[in-house]
């Protein structure tokens, strides 16, 4: 088992239908960002050829990725995991503060919370891998899992961003339902986790932050910020109908009254030009590809393999449902783009190594 | 399990004993897709409409294009009121990037301090932030180009447009013209202002309040469709708004000029000290009003009412300070004197006496009375202005000479109902139906009308007052132009027309006012004609009104000089030494030219301290002699015209025309020639 070993039955395995659907959604996604930097946002210009730059980029990573054969990221699992931390600890200690967090290194370029969700994810299925999740019964034995995921999750509450850190938990917390854990103890846990949900929000949680939640809960109570913004989203979303305004004829998005329309705010754009229709069938292709995954993740010969794929997925689904949920007024304003769709490098590149690491398990499912 | 997500078996693998339940996570996939479904059905085809009517609001903005207020002009056409063109500068806070730099550039500009600037806008939230915050109105063309220049690199600055009243002449007919100001809640809530919006400029006062509806115009407006900041980034459609309508008066410009110069009284020559060899302010200009008419129409040629005020100050919002200050002046400047003042007639009301007089057969032209300077009335005398009496003096002379006691005895012989109903004839006693907001109908005593107000009877001696047009007696001076207007036209009491015509912007003719004769005929043109013999006495040589007198023109007029409180309490004072307020008011009247009368001019000045005939007389020979000045002027001009229009008649000496203007004729070549070379 070399290092790179493409051979021809690795490209006779290839997943077409999985990369097809991920070149399906990135194509709408820069189809909508040709929209939404043409109504004169900062930078407009610069938006849509910087973006197919990123995927270059990406496509790049993906195939380096690829190349790999998965069972050495589970050999080097907590090399990476060390890794991934102490470039948190790093950005902790060198990064400014923009927009209120440190999580930026490289004057805002690289977001390194970015990739270790994917070094925990590495690391989770690599425990999971010798330790079945299905022999799991006790909470205790969930001590080094909990270990993992709580490590780069309080680092990056440190960092005070707040979606990622979320986003962390929750892709973590996506590989729960495999172990074999009583009810009651989900009990003790849930209690637990509101017990730590309060100390984030008393001691975690800046005044913005709070009042970002808060505005979620009463949009009436602050206009201006996070609940405007959502309003705006609403609206926008709302009047696309079931066919859409048309592309680039989006009041709403045109004449700049949604925000952050490239980043945060893209699916609003999307539904607004595209309609109930064009969000469904976008939705529809980004369930497609998640299913898919899962696929993946059941042919996968290994169970770090399997693991590994059903963590990926976590780290595709939860920024997508968190934007939604967000940009449809299920969620409060927090500033998590939508993979493959948005507009932003990290998040691009972050969403092409799982791409890449589902596609290198999916290639490899018959190899013994 | 068959389901494609179940349960997977992985032992077959090579390293990968266990099982790896998918289908939890394939449900919370399912779940959270669903629900988006869901929600989105919700938003955008439930919920789609109204949001979609949201977004519209929030992206058409509709932009009200207020009209430009009908200008007012003169009998030629001369602009007395404009609308212009005001520039404000506006803040819209939202759009404020640098708030230092924006606010010490502009506090630079505008010379206000740049703290108080930013208190001013201060931090707006939500949809305010998008509205603009005035801070400067009105801002000088200089201003406006610093601005400007600033545009790009002030972000959120703006000027706005607006139009604005703009008397040309500022304070010229002031009251007569009226003022503009902010419609207030009581007007909002009444019927006639309906289509109204609060904010809304309106007139308030004369002929800017009687004439509203045609001065408006009509607000246009635009649908926009502007973008968050508010910018403008495409119009939809346009409704151009249509500007008031002209309001063509019947005033004079010039004559009008000449009218109100009068009231003003020359610096004097050296500088007023005190006793302390102080300077003193200069002596106040004067009081009252003065009326120029035409008789056969009632054209207000001329309508003043001194003193005046600054009408522009009004005209971008006046200050509760400012209005204050008018309103409480103790010269009343806002009031209209001339439909609104009421003054005793005094002696200028001797040519109604003497009207009623020939009228009723008591007293001819030749009837004579001997004036011993005093009247007797049971136990009371009354006396003469002039204490060595006048001796015997018929009609003519008396009412040149004015001799109180000719009047004492005819007003005793009429009796005070008879003159009573004369002075109503004439048009005294009640609004003469000038179409100006404010005017009073004086008043006519009787004895009917001092039992119902005091509840007393009438006593003889009021009487003999009323005979010379003192005691209860008010007249407005619009109302003495009315009556001397009834000499001067033959019988005719005339309802003064002060809009002649009413037109479109753009000069169009919606509608002419009608001149208006009220009554009739309600004396006999002779007896008019004896009247009018007695006040060209007045004004010739000898007369109390010879200060009126026009070379050249033949002027009927008369004096008036009328006691403000009872002799007793300014007895042994010297004319400067009296209070102001006790001063006498000093009235004339008159028309010319007495065979074919053109114009009535009536001049009243509270407390001057002089005569009718010593004051008021030369500030109607002013208006007479600029009347009479510029007929002359005209007529060769038109004559100019007649002698161009034939072709090919040109340089072709008019001699068909010099005999018929005889002594314009001069003139008249002189001017045709040089039009010709």
């Amino acid at each position: 088992m070399s290092l790179l070993r493409v051979d021809r039955s690795r490209i006779q395995h290839f997943d077409w239908v999985f990369a097809g659907l991920v070149v399906g959604l990135m194509t709408m996604g820069l189809v909508n960002l040709v929209s939404a930097a043409a109504s004169g946002v900062e930078g407009g210009s610069d938006i849509v050829s910087r973006q197919m730059m990123v995927i270059g980029l990406g496509v790049f990573v993906m195939g380096i990725v690829i190349v790999v054969d998965y069972r050495h990221y589970d050999r080097f699992a907590y090399f990476l995991y060390a890794g991934c931390m102490a470039l948190l600890i790093l950005t902790l200690a060198v990064a400014e503060e923009t927009r209120g967090a440190r999580a930026w290194l490289f004057s805002g370029r690289f977001q390194p919370s970015e990739l270790s969700k994917i070094g925990m994810v590495i690391a989770l299925a690599h425990y999971f891998g010798r330790t079945p999740p299905s022999s799991i019964e006790r909470l205790r034995d969930l001590l080094v899992p909990a270990l993992i995921v709580a490590i780069p999750v309080g680092l990056i509450v440190l960092q005070k961003d707040l979606g990622v850190a979320v986003l962390t938990l929750l892709i973590g917390l996506t590989l729960l339902p495999l172990v074999n854990v009583p009810s009651r103890a989900w009990f003790g846990m849930a209690l637990f986790g509101a017990a730590a949900l309060a100390a984030l929000w008393q001691y975690g949680l800046k005044g913005y932050q709070q009042e970002r939640i808060l505005g979620f809960l009463d949009p009436s109570r602050d206009p201006l910020s996070s609940g405007y913004q959502q309003m705006q989203s609403k609206i926008a979303v709302g009047s696309g109908g079931l066919f859409g305004t048309g592309w680039q004829e989006g009041t709403q998005t045109q004449l700049r009254f949604l925000p952050t329309q490239h980043t945060d705010f893209a699916f609003s754009v999307l539904a607004e030009e595209w309609g109930f229709i064009g969000s469904m069938m976008t939705l529809g292709l980004y369930a497609a590809m998640l299913f898919w995954g899962l696929l993946i993740a059941r042919n996968s010969k290994d169970a770090f393999g399997a693991v590994l794929a059903i963590g990926l997925v976590g780290t595709l689904l939860w920024p997508a449902a968190i934007n939604v949920a967000m940009v449809i007024g299920l969620a409060p304003v927090i500033g998590v783009p939508m993979p493959l769709f948005s507009y932003g490098g990290s998040a691009l590149l972050s969403a092409a190594i799982s791409i890449g690491l589902l596609l290198n398990i999916s290639m490899r499912r018959y190899v013994f | 399990m068959n389901e494609p997500f179940g349960e997977t078996r992985l032992s077959h693998h090579a390293d990968g004993p266990g099982d790896i339940r998918l289908w939890p996570v394939a449900l919370i996939i399912l779940v959270i897709f669903g629900v988006f479904a869901f929600r989105l059905f919700h938003l955008q085809i439930l919920q789609g409409e109204s949001l979609a009517s949201r977004s519209q609001a929030n992206y058409v903005r509709i932009v009200r294009l207020e009209a430009q207020r009908g200008a007012i002009v003169d009998r030629e056409g001369r602009t007395i009121a404009a609308s212009r063109l005001a520039y404000d500068v506006d803040v819209i806070p939202h759009e404020v990037q640098n708030p230092w730099r924006t606010y010490s550039v502009l506090g630079e500009i505008l010379g206000r301090d740049p703290g108080e600037l930013s208190e001013q806008v201060g931090q707006p939230r939500g949809r305010r932030r998008f509205q603009s915050v005035t801070l400067a109105k009105d801002v000088s063309e200089e201003l406006r180009a610093k601005v400007a220049s600033y545009r790009y690199a002030l972000p959120g600055v703006e000027l706005v447009r607006q139009p604005l009243r703009d008397y040309v002449y500022d304070g010229m007919a002031a009251q007569l013209l009226g003022r503009i100001g902010e419609i207030g809640t009581r007007e909002l809530a009444k019927e006639a202002y309906a289509d109204y919006r609060s904010g809304e400029r309106i007139g308030k006062t004369g002929l800017e309040a009687t004439n509203e509806q045609h001065l408006r115009g009509r607000a246009g407006g635009e649908n926009l469709v502007v973008d968050v900041a508010g910018r403008e980034i495409d119009k939809i459609d346009m409704i151009e708004p249509t500007p008031g309508g002209r309001l063509v008066l019947s005033l004079d410009l010039d004559l009008q000029r000449v009218a109100e110069e009068t009231f003003r009284r020359p610096a004097p020559d050296p500088p007023l000290v005190d006793e302390h060899g102080k300077p003193k302010p200069p002596p106040v200009d004067y009081m009252g009003a003065l009326v120029a008419m035409d008789p056969r129409n009632g054209d207000v040629l001329a309508l003043v009412s001194a003193p005046s005020y600054n009408a522009n100050a009004f005209a971008g919002g006046v200050g509760t300070e400012t209005w204050r200050d008018l309103n409480n002046d103790t010269w009343r400047p806002l009031r209209n004197r001339a439909i609104a003042g009421v003054y005793p007639p005094g002696s200028t009301y001797k040519a109604v006496v003497a009207a009623a007089g020939l009228a009723e057969g008591v007293i001819d032209a030749t009837t004579v009375v001997t004036c011993p300077g005093h009247f007797r009335l049971g136990r009371r005398t009354y006396r003469c202005w002039k204490r060595a009496g006048h001796g015997p003096v018929n009609l003519e002379q008396a009412l040149a000479g004015s001799c109180d006691v000719y009047f004492y005895e005819l007003g005793k012989t009429l009796g005070v109902e008879t003159l009573a109903r004369y002075a109503r004839l004439f048009g005294l006693g009640r609004t003469t139906g000038i179409p100006v907001r404010g005017e009073v109908g004086g008043l006519v005593p009787t004895p009917e009308w001092k039992m119902r107000t005091r509840g007393e009877r009438w006593i003889d001696g009021e009487t003999i007052s009323l005979s010379i047009g003192q005691g209860a007696n008010l007249t407005t001076p619009i109302q003495l132009a009315v009556a001397y207007s009834v000499i001067a036209n033959g019988g005719d009491v005339v309802e003064p027309r002060i809009v002649l015509r009413r037109e479109t912007w753009d000069g169009e003719v919606i509608s002419e006012e009608p001149a208006i004769i009220r009554e009739r005929g309600v004396i006999a043109p002779a007896i008019l004609e004896i009247v009018s013999k007695g006040l060209l006495a007045v004004v010739g040589p000898g007369g109390t009104g010879r200060r009126a007198a026009v070379p050249g023109i033949n002027v009927a007029g008369k004096s008036g000089t009328t006691q403000v409180v009872s002799l007793d309490l300014i007895e042994g004072l010297e004319p400067k030494d009296v209070p102001i307020k006790y001063r006498d008011h000093a009235l004339f009247a008159a028309f010319a030219p007495v065979e074919a009368p053109e114009i009535v001019v009536v001049a009243v000045v509270e407390h001057a301290g002089f005569g009718g005939g010593a004051v008021a007389a030369p500030m109607v020979q002013k208006v007479l002699a600029e009347y009479f000045r510029k007929k002359e002027e005209r007529v060769p001009s038109e004559f100019a015209a007649i002698m161009i229009s034939p072709p090919g008649e040109a340089g072709g000496r008019p001699s068909l025309f010099v005999g018929a203007l005889d002594e314009n004729a001069l003139h008249a070549e002189a001017f045709g020639t040089q039009g010709l070379q």
